[in-house]
C-alpha cells in the first residue's frame, strides 16, 4: 500500500521536529534563553553575551541563603528573589550595548553586565 | 458554607501570631533641604525609613503581615534612615529609580494613598523632588569623578 511509507515519513519528520523543539526551546519560540546564578555573594556569569535584536528570557537563580534583588536600571527591571528561588526575566530585543545589573540589597556584590552584540 | 462564628474564631486565632513593628535606630539619616525632607517624611518615610508611623491596622492580622512585609521590602529598596551609609554609586542608582518613579507616578502606590490620603504627591511636590534629585545626581556624579 503506497500510503504507509508516506504516513511513516510524516511521523518521522514530526518526531524529529518535536525532539529538536524540546532540545532548543529558545529557538523554537524565537526567544533566546540564558541563566544567571547568584552564589557565594556574586553573580555568575558576571558578563552574559546575548544577541542584539532578539527577545530573550533570563532565568535568575538565587542559590544563596539570603534574599537578593536582581536589578537593572537600564533594563528597567527589579525583582526580589528569596533564597533557593528563581525568577524569569523577559526582555525585549535589545540594541547593541552594555546593560549592567546588580543586587540592590547588597552593595558589595560586584555588578554584572549583559552585553548585547 | 462558612459561618460568621467560624470566621470570627479564625480571625481571633490569627491574632495570636505576632509580628514585630520595628523602628531601628537611624544609621545615617538623609540630609536634604527642609521642603524636600518634609515631602519625603510625609509621603515616603512610612515604608522607606526606620521612622515608620505604624497604622492601627498594622496591629491586626492578617493586615499586619502584609504591612510588615511591605515595609521590610520598602526599607530594602531604599531606606532614607541609612542614606548616609550607602555607597555613592548606590545613592546614584536609588536617585535614578526615584526619578523614574516620580515620572511614571508609581510612588507612593495608589493602594497606600487610598488609605493615607495625606501622603499623595502634588504636582508641586513632584517638581520639588525632581529638582532636588537632579541637583543630587549632578553633585553625586561629580563627587565620584574626584
Amino acid at each position: 500500500m503506497p500510503r504507509r511509507p508516506f504516513v511513516k515519513s510524516v511521523l518521522t519528520v514530526a518526531a524529529t521536529v518535536s525532539v529538536l523543539a524540546l532540545c532548543i526551546p529558545s529557538f523554537a519560540s524565537g526567544t533566546d534563553a540564558s541563566e544567571i546564578r547568584f552564589e557565594n555573594h556574586q553573580f555568575a556569569p558576571q558578563m552574559l553575551s546575548v544577541r542584539a535584536g532578539q527577545p530573550l528570557t533570563i532565568k535568575v537563580v538565587n542559590a544563596s541563603n539570603e534574599t537578593i534583588e536582581f536589578e537593572s536600571f537600564k533594563l528597567n527591571r527589579e525583582k526580589a528573589i528569596s533564597p533557593g528561588e528563581s525568577i524569569t526575566v523577559g526582555l525585549p530585543a535589545l540594541s547593541a550595548g552594555n546593560y549592567d545589573f546588580y543586587d540592590d540589597f547588597h552593595q558589595d556584590v560586584p555588578e554584572g553586565s549583559i552585553v548585547a552584540k | 458554607m462558612i459561618s460568621a462564628a467560624a470566621l470570627a474564631v479564625v480571625f481571633a486565632f490569627v491574632q495570636l501570631s505576632s509580628v514585630r513593628l520595628t523602628n531601628p535606630p537611624s544609621m545615617g539619616e538623609l540630609s536634604a533641604p527642609f521642603e524636600v525632607s518634609e515631602i519625603l517624611r510625609r509621603s515616603c518615610y512610612d515604608c522607606h525609613s526606620n521612622q515608620t508611623r505604624w497604622p492601627w491596622y498594622s496591629r491586626v492580622a492578617p493586615f499586619s503581615w502584609i504591612v510588615v512585609h511591605h515595609v521590610e521590602l520598602g526599607r530594602k529598596e531604599v531606606n532614607f534612615s541609612e542614606w548616609g551609609d550607602y555607597y555613592p554609586l548606590t545613592r546614584q542608582r536609588k536617585l535614578q529609580w526615584m526619578q523614574r518613579a516620580l515620572q511614571q507616578q508609581v510612588m507612593p502606590p495608589w493602594s497606600y494613598t487610598l488609605m493615607h490620603r495625606g501622603t499623595r504627591l502634588s504636582a508641586d511636590d513632584r517638581a520639588r523632588l525632581q529638582r532636588w534629585i537632579e541637583i543630587e545626581l549632578t553633585e553625586n556624579t561629580s563627587g565620584q569623578s574626584k
